[in-house]
């Protein structure tokens, strides 16, 4: 539906044809937002490590969780029970982006990754697992996050294309 | 070089298989690693309680030379990097470490705050909390078990009279294992870990990289070349042979340029009439 609506100015019913530096803005337009979405995978990905960093020595750099608030959060899980949700997680992942990139869907959940991929770091860490865990979390982040950025790098390539042969189209036509 | 379409084939699938194969590899090694270091202080607490029962009987006796020559020789055994029986002051009364004793034990070690966290020392602990690993002075990796010694009927009811029947708890054996047969293991552990990983992704990225070459790559690669050449003109040029729906496209583009030649050759013909025009004629 989205990508319907973003379609060039099409003729109105009386059949005139539409105004071409209008259609030539728009489509500049579009460019400019394909190429600013394009950059989110990094954007997503730098923030993933910054997080990484953060939980690398255990989240040492922030302050403790008070006591309190630890004790109604009550027993953390097992390493054992995050390790199996983690494999689940990064499987299911993997399948969605791979068929999300089959389907050429325009859809990017980066950041909502990075989210779930952080609380993967913090139920490590309650659970007192995060030293021996940290890289699998990391690993699993990358392939995740890598995948997403080459899958809207490559969408917005496509599309950037696209519109860029719109472009050639109209110049063509103006110098006619 | 990421534009081009064997990269559009191979990345995907590439980074899935690397990163998904790394992760399980990882959390994998984890868990046998966890494993093996809960068999390792398993074991470590079969031998206390069997240092603890084959000293049992000196103790009774208050037999101190006896449970002296026991401590000394379970320090002797290769492994073994250290055993200390301390009475619960933290004075420590027998120790293969002559060293260290009649000294007092810090409570603030990583083996004792566990239990004297608190304003009241814990009087009895899982198997796992009593384990602590730390780096000795030797600069060895060492697992620690403490085991409690506690009061019995025996010992309260004994002929010396020494501990109370109220008093819970008479002493603890501190034994400490050397982590470095661990280590080897988790080492060797680790080394095949990685040979399998990089099998693993040397037989899928290139088993799907070598079929994709051979099946689609090198194909469209010999069509894109028939089409620069017809593009330049080389019309008489056999299209590629193939199979599958390159094979047709390449069939397709050979009728093509096949046609072409003939429109091409008839318009620098001019002068000889083509068929329909003879036969207006006729």
């Amino acid at each position: 539906m989205k990508r319907a609506l973003d379609r060039p100015t099409a003729p109105d019913n009386a059949g005139t044809p539409p105004d071409r530096d209008l259609v030539k803005q728009e489509t500049l337009q579009r460019i400019e937002r394909l190429r600013t979405k394009s950059s989110r995978g990094l954007w997503a990905m730098a923030l993933f490590i910054a997080v990484s960093i953060v939980a690398l020595n255990d989240f040492s750099l922030l302050p403790s969780l008070p006591e309190g608030i630890r004790a109604a959060l009550g027993k953390p899980p097992s390493s054992i029970m995050i390790s199996g949700a983690l494999v689940v997680y990064t499987f299911s992942a993997i399948i969605l982006i791979l068929s999300r990139m089959m389907g050429g869907s325009e859809e990017y959940s980066g950041f909502s990754h990075v989210g779930y991929l952080t609380a993967f770091y913090g139920f490590y860490h309650f659970a007192k697992a995060l030293g021996d865990n940290f890289w699998a979390v990391f690993a699993a982040g990358i392939t995740i996050l890598g995948l997403e950025s080459y899958h809207i790098w490559n969408f917005c390539s496509e599309a950037i294309k696209r519109e860029e042969e719109i472009l050639a189209a109209i110049e063509r036509n103006n110098r006619q | 070089m990421l534009k081009s379409f064997a990269a559009k084939a191979i990345v995907p699938p590439a980074i899935a298989v690397t990163g998904f194969v790394i992760v399980c590899c990882i959390l994998l090694y984890s868990v046998i690693k966890t494993d093996m270091l809960n068999d390792t202080i398993q074991h470590e607490t079969n031998l206390a309680g069997t240092i603890v029962k084959s000293a049992r009987f000196a103790m009774l006796k208050d037999d101190r030379e006896t449970l002296r020559n026991i401590i000394d020789n379970v320090g002797q055994q290769a492994g073994v990097e250290q055993v200390r029986i301390f009475n619960k002051k933290g004075v420590i009364a027998f120790s293969a470490h002559p060293k260290e004793l009649n000294t007092i034990v810090d409570k603030k070690e990583p083996g004792c705050i566990a239990c004297h966290a608190g304003a009241v020392a814990a009087t009895s602990m899982g198997r796992m909390e009593q384990a602590r690993r730390f780096v000795n002075e030797k600069g060895k990796n060492v697992i620690a078990i403490t085991a409690p010694i506690y009061n019995e009927p025996e010992c309260f009811n004994a002929a010396c009279h020494v501990h109370t029947a109220e008093q819970k708890l008479l002493g603890i054996l501190d034994i400490g294992l050397s982590e470095e047969p661990l280590q080897k293991t988790l080492g060797v552990l680790r080394g095949r870990m990685i040979v399998f990983c990089i099998m693993v992704l040397l037989l899928a990225i290139g088993g799907v990289s070598a079929l994709l070459r051979r099946n689609v790559l090198l194909p469209i690669s010999d069509l894109t070349d028939y089409v620069s050449a017809v593009k330049k003109g080389d019309l008489d040029r056999k299209a590629p042979a193939c199979r599958d729906e390159i094979g047709d496209l390449a069939h397709s583009f050979q009728d093509l340029a096949e046609k072409l030649k003939t429109a091409q050759d008839k318009l620098n013909k001019p002068d000889q009439p083509d068929d329909t025009t003879a036969n207006r004629r006729s």
